[in-house]
């Protein structure tokens, strides 16, 4: 395998780290996992995770995990995507996954900015930003992912930071684990074109909200973090099986 | 015999057609139904074209030996056309002199029936003329429309059958009762018995049809996914499962799977992707047929990697080019395209499927310590197949044999090669799979690609020309030629025949390009003005 080209400090590796951890949980419970990135730095993760996985096309994780899940529901499947990745191409995708309740989870690695074409705005950037594709300011206001997927009916949303690691790895074991659309927002430094580690001294943690309008209140603030909020409800996949036989 | 049916949107143009169709098959006829419908719901202009032969036919005709008109004002659109006998209602007044009139509407009316009833009254109307038995009509509408729908559409019969008592013609059984089939069914049998298991597709005219028989069969999941972009990345997941996995769409649709039809060719994923041509650019004629699309079914993504390409001739080629097309793309983890049209995907046809077999490919889906060699550089290119749980990689960038990422010059180099070397034994394959139909009858030559297919054979046979039809285009081979050479294609440019060009044939073209398919006597007309 490669070596891991991510930046040294870069807040992928707690990502992974975490990860790695939490699939060794699911795995030892009996469970076989597949992942799927998008494009940018977080789609290297599937090179460097020791488990079966696509390094898909920019935004196109969660169609791949539908069809992946369905031909093959045994598998806890898993996407990872950023911010560009996720909310500015793919949006669309996000949005209709967390709408079907589709079997999958999804980690979405926040870091504000187009690491890896050298800093470019993303839906996530605040406005104002001056990057090399906004020299006078982003004129464009940012989107709240886990709003997003709360509004579209997502039955597990979350936030952590990239710094909290355990936290971190009990959340992602929590997603995996969950039957339905999971979302973990991960707030994930990046030490070249956004570093936020300083975010540590602000971000709180919170407890589930009993409604999704009480938690779509609750992430509002984006330095906010836990599970927002949790549901069981029929999954696409159970759905399209009573259906179709 | 070529009888339209013809009204508005709403009127159930489509169904009766289907019916009439089935009638004639009942009598042992071959029968080809093409559909001609607007883009909208309610009103305007339809039909349905049915033509019925002893002879084995693909193509409807261009003169009506009768036409059934459900409104007035459509007459007016088809007289050109009728060389026989006018049904319609009594009350429309029109001036024909071979005329069947029928209270239809008053009937209607009478029995407190829906307006949709008055097809089958009109159908019944024309059955009756032609001596053929109520049995049979009511036989063929119960079969065909719903419980709920059939007690009063055999009570349309009825009535039309006491009251009417007029012979214009005698039509007979010729032979065993045959079934009619549309090209959606053809393609997607074709597909199922090639083991398909997973279609999605976002709806799009004329691709919807093959999405909605599917739909409705247990055999298979079919699925509409919020875009064509995501129907098919549902489907490369479900491939990356070891499920077999197809996608439908027409040119707008096509456009936007691009992205992912390269994808397939660089994690070789085979995945099956049917593009239904019509009158584009663009929105276009939404309903309309056209071969528009060849180039762009050839080039449909960046960069280079090995690509299957076929257009099948008529609706029962359909169903085996349809299964063969699936069967290779997994042979050879590689993307494949059926090109088809609407002339095909919505017309009907008298046909027996049958004879595709999945040919089973070897999946490993062990768990596993080590990583996969899934992309293991061979002679032949094709590499061993796995599906999770195994730990296989697959990947959109360039990888090594194992599916991880590399910029390695070397490694590049020689996977790129290993992926074009599959290009190779594709083409071996594909030249025992008949990638031309050829007929000989004459010195001269009239060559052709899809669905005119149907019309220029019988043009053909008539006139001594010999044919050539291109089925397989990637990889193509062409017919070799010569004398006198026409060739027939539904676009502005003839672009079929720039490939034949491009070989020294010298060719005339006969071309087309207002939505509507070739009938025999328009292209025997166009043949007869380039050789006078």
């Amino acid at each position: 395998m490669d070596r891991i080209s991510w930046c040294p400090g870069c807040g992928n590796f707690a990502i992974l780290r975490a990860f790695e951890k939490a699939s060794q949980r699911v795995m030892e419970e009996g469970y076989d996992i597949a992942v799927s990135s998008g494009i940018g730095c977080h789609g290297k993760i599937s090179d460097y995770l020791n488990l079966p996985s696509f390094h898909v096309t920019h935004g196109r994780v969660p169609p791949f995990l539908t069809g992946l899940k369905l031909a093959n529901p045994k598998l806890i499947v898993v996407g990872f995507s950023g911010d560009g990745d996720g909310l500015n191409e793919g949006a669309e995708h996000l949005v209709h996954a967390a709408r079907r309740n589709t079997d999958i989870t999804i980690i979405l690695h926040n870091n504000g900015v187009f690491g890896l074409t050298t800093g470019q705005v993303t839906a996530t950037s605040p406005k104002g930003r001056k990057s090399k594709s906004t020299p006078y300011g982003n004129p464009e206001y940012p989107i709240n992912a886990c709003q997003l997927m709360l509004a579209s009916g997502a039955t597990f949303v979350a936030r952590v930071f990239a710094r909290e690691q355990k936290k971190m790895a009990e959340v992602f074991y929590r997603a995996m684990k969950h039957r339905g659309f999971s979302f973990v927002e991960v707030l994930q430094p990046c030490v070249s074109f956004n570093n936020f580690w300083d975010l540590r001294k602000e971000v709180f943690w919170v407890e589930k909200a009993e409604s999704v309008y009480e938690a779509m209140r609750m992430c509002e603030d984006i330095r906010a973090c836990g599970v927002f909020y949790a549901e069981e409800k029929e999954t696409y996949e159970d759905a399209v099986w009573k259906s179709t036989f | 015999m070529n009888v339209c049916i013809a009204g508005a949107a709403g009127d159930g143009i489509r169904g009766a057609g289907v019916i009439l169709g089935k009638i004639f098959g009942e009598f042992g006829y071959s029968v080809f139904v093409y559909q001609e419908y607007q883009s909208r719901i309610r009103g305007g202009h339809n039909a349905s074209v049915v033509r019925a032969s002893e002879k084995e036919i693909n193509s409807h005709g261009y003169y009506y030996d009768a036409l059934i008109c459900l409104r007035d004002y459509v007459f007016e659109k088809h007289a050109e056309r009728l060389r026989g006998v006018l049904i319609c209602d009594s009350s429309f007044g029109l001036e024909h002199e071979a005329k069947v009139e029928f209270p239809i509407n008053e009937t209607v009316e009478r029995l407190n029936l829906p307006d949709i009833s008055k097809n089958i009254a009109a159908i019944s109307v024309f059955c009756k003329s032609f001596g053929i038995e109520a049995e049979v009509v009511k036989s063929v509408v119960r079969e065909s429309l719903g419980k709920s729908a059939e007690e009063q559409n055999i009570e349309v019969v009825r009535a039309v059958y006491e009251n009417l008592d007029i012979s214009v013609g005698q039509i007979r059984r010729v032979g065993e009762g045959k079934e009619l089939v549309s090209g959606a069914e053809a393609i997607a049998e074709g597909m199922l018995d090639a083991g398909l298991k997973f279609y999605y597709a976002y709806p799009m005219t004329p691709a919807t049809p093959i999405l909605h028989v599917l739909a409705a069969d247990s055999r298979c999941v079919a699925l509409q996914p919020e875009s064509e972009i995501a129907a098919i990345m549902m489907a490369i997941g479900s491939a990356f499962g070891g499920e077999r996995a197809a996608v439908g769409t027409s040119g707008g649709g096509f456009a936007l799977m691009s992205e992912s039809i390269s994808l397939a060719g660089m994690a070789e994923i085979p995945v099956l992707i049917i593009l239904a041509q019509r009158s584009g650019p663009s929105t276009g004629m939404a309903t309309f047929t056209a071969q528009q699309d060849l180039y762009f079914a050839l080039n449909p993504a960046h960069g280079e990697f090995p690509l299957i390409v076929a257009s099948p001739l008529t609706i029962e080629d359909s169903y085996r080019l349809s299964g063969e097309l699936l069967n290779l793309a997994w042979e050879f983890q590689t993307p494949a395209v059926l090109l088809m049209e609407k002339h095909i995907t919505e017309s009907h046809t008298t046909a027996k499927l049958g004879g595709v077999v999945k040919r089973e490919v070897e999946i490993f889906r062990e768990r596993s310590r080590e990583v996969f060699r899934r992309y293991e550089i061979t002679e032949s290119g094709v590499s061993p197949y796995a599906s999770p749980p195994a730990l296989v990689k697959a990947n959109s960038n360039e990888h090594d044999e194992y599916g991880f990422t590399t910029d390695d010059a070397e490694i590049a180099a020689e996977m790129y090669a290993k992926r074009m070397r599959k290009g190779e034994e594709i083409a071996k394959a594909v030249a025992n799979l008949e990638p031309y139909v050829e007929m000989r009858n004459g010195k001269d030559w009239i060559v052709t690609w899809g669905s005119n297919f149907g019309a220029v054979k019988e043009v053909a046979e008539e006139l001594g020309y010999s044919v050539a039809a291109v089925r397989f285009m990637r990889p193509l081979f062409l017919p070799k030629i010569s004398g006198e050479v026409f060739c027939v294609e539904c676009n502005y440019s003839g672009l079929l025949s720039k490939f034949l060009e491009a070989e020294g044939v010298k060719l005339k073209r006969i071309l087309r390009w207002d939505g509507r398919p070739f009938t025999p006597e328009e292209i025997r007309r166009e043949v007869e003005r380039w050789t006078e």
